[in-house]
């Protein structure tokens, strides 16, 4: 008993893998109902009890073990990030394995950090297609080919600026902000010269691919499931972000009022 | 027959064309690529479903809540096919029929609402705020409800579905007898 004192007791070690999980997947957009399910289910697959608080950027955990009476809590702080489904399905599917497979909580830590290293889709790639996303999305409201092409290059440019602004770690509300304003005002052109039958199509969903749908999504679903204050903070962080949007779009239609907007 | 073969040509494309916007914006919050495939699918169909509603004559809040309560029946379909969780499948599928119209022309007529001088305009700009806002709102919930409503009422743990597994397994032929891996909600 005694050298088992020196390392770190079980505890101890299946607090700080749920830390990090949790945390993980809540900052990656997982429902808050999905993260406490997991948390409950690993630590009952190492007979362990797990109680879970979470709040807008912070959780509070608690890990016990019914048999030596021993707890542990802990407080640990949300990492910034945008949704990032991969991570949470990977994890998901790694706390299933954990508790059917019993794996060891050394292989599961290696399983996180392959996880984490993960790459995502390469930048342009995915400027590309959501530049394409977006310009099927106007034909969705029955905008012309003309305002299409407009939607297009109006999406490349306002995707671009996101991507470079979030690369250099501005805040997000102004990375949206300004990401709107250059889509935009590169849509407006298509008012300005009265390009196609739809310009206002056009400058209308120019903007589109900015809106946070999944978190809007989650917070619905938070608040129906019980989670009404981790609900409340995604539609207000969501809100927050809806409202950068509509003043990028707003300054462009301030720019270009005089032309028949 | 014509206006058939019209109409069912108008709707494929209204398909085509949400599915490619729903792996676009899915993989804005980086989906893994099948799971980006059958969300664009199921968006696909709800899209078109919508369209069909909406061509019959069906308010778009009511035809947006059809449309995503197809949409999360056919996800729980992947989920169970692939050992996902059906949200992953069914959230992104609901983006394109995000009503960002809507909303883009509450703020277009707010930002005239602000700069009228006419008290006459300023009365109809008010309708018109008050009309988009509502729809916006009530369609972002439809789509919403629709989606969750079914998730929660055959979610292995509900009543339903203990019900409705009891009568076709028996008593004892539960899923978690059969090794969990059969169970990944």
């Amino acid at each position: 008993m005694a050298t088992e004192r020196q390392t770190p007791s079980d505890v101890r070690r299946v607090s700080e893998f749920l830390q990090t999980f949790c945390v993980v997947m809540l900052a990656g957009g997982a429902q808050t109902l999905r993260v406490e399910r997991n948390a409950r289910r690993i630590g009952t697959a190492y007979g362990m009890a797990v109680e879970l608080a979470m709040f807008s950027r912070h959780i509070m955990l608690t890990v016990s073990d019914g048999a030596s009476g021993e707890t542990c809590t802990a407080v640990r702080s949300l990492p910034a990030g945008g949704p990032n489904f991969t991570r949470v399905q990977a994890l998901n599917a790694l706390g299933w394995r954990m508790v059917n497979e019993h794996l060891p909580l050394e292989d599961a830590w290696r399983e996180v950090e392959h996880i984490l290293s993960l790459p995502s889709v390469p930048p342009l790639r995915l400027c590309l297609l959501v530049a394409c996303a977006n310009a099927a999305f106007c034909r969705l409201f029955d905008g012309d080919a003309v305002a299409m092409l407009l939607v297009f290059v109006a999406t490349l440019i306002g995707f671009s600026v996101r991507q470079a602004l979030s690369r250099v770690g501005m805040n997000p509300k102004i990375v949206y902000l300004c990401a709107a304003f250059c889509a935009s005002l590169t849509a407006s052109c298509g008012v300005v010269w009265q390009l196609g039958t739809t310009p206002q199509t056009a400058l209308g969903v120019s903007v589109l691919f900015l809106i946070p749908g999944i978190p809007l999504i989650n917070a619905v679903q938070d608040i129906l499931d019980g989670h009404v204050l981790m609900g409340i903070v995604r539609a207000v962080q969501a809100g927050m972000l809806i409202a950068a949007i509509a003043l990028g779009l707003s300054l462009t239609m301030l720019l270009v009022e005089g032309a028949g907007v | 027959m014509s206006d058939f073969l019209l109409l069912a040509g108008k709707v494929a494309a209204d398909g085509l064309f949400a599915v490619v916007a729903c792996i676009g914006f899915a993989l804005i919050s980086n989906a893994s690529r099948p799971v980006c495939l059958m969300a664009g699918l199921l968006a696909g169909l709800g899209h078109a479903t919508r369209y069909v509603l909406l061509h019959l004559g069906m308010g778009i809040t009511s035809a947006s809540l059809c449309a995503a309560t197809l949409v999360s029946f056919c996800s729980m379909f992947c989920a169970r096919r692939w050992h996902t969780p059906a949200e992953f499948y069914a959230f992104p599928a609901l983006l394109p029929m995000i009503p960002g119209m809507y909303a883009y022309r509450t703020i277009l007529a707010t930002m005239h609402f602000l700069s009228a001088a006419e008290p006459s305009a300023r009365e109809a700009l008010l309708v018109e705020i008050a009309y988009n806002a509502l729809t916006t709102c009530c369609v972002m919930g439809a789509l919403v409800i629709g989606a969750i409503v079914p998730l929660f009422a055959l979610h292995e743990e509900s009543p339903l579905a203990r019900w409705r597994h009891h009568r076709t397994a028996g008593p004892e032929g539960g899923d978690a007898e059969h090794g969990g891996g059969a169970r990944q909600d």
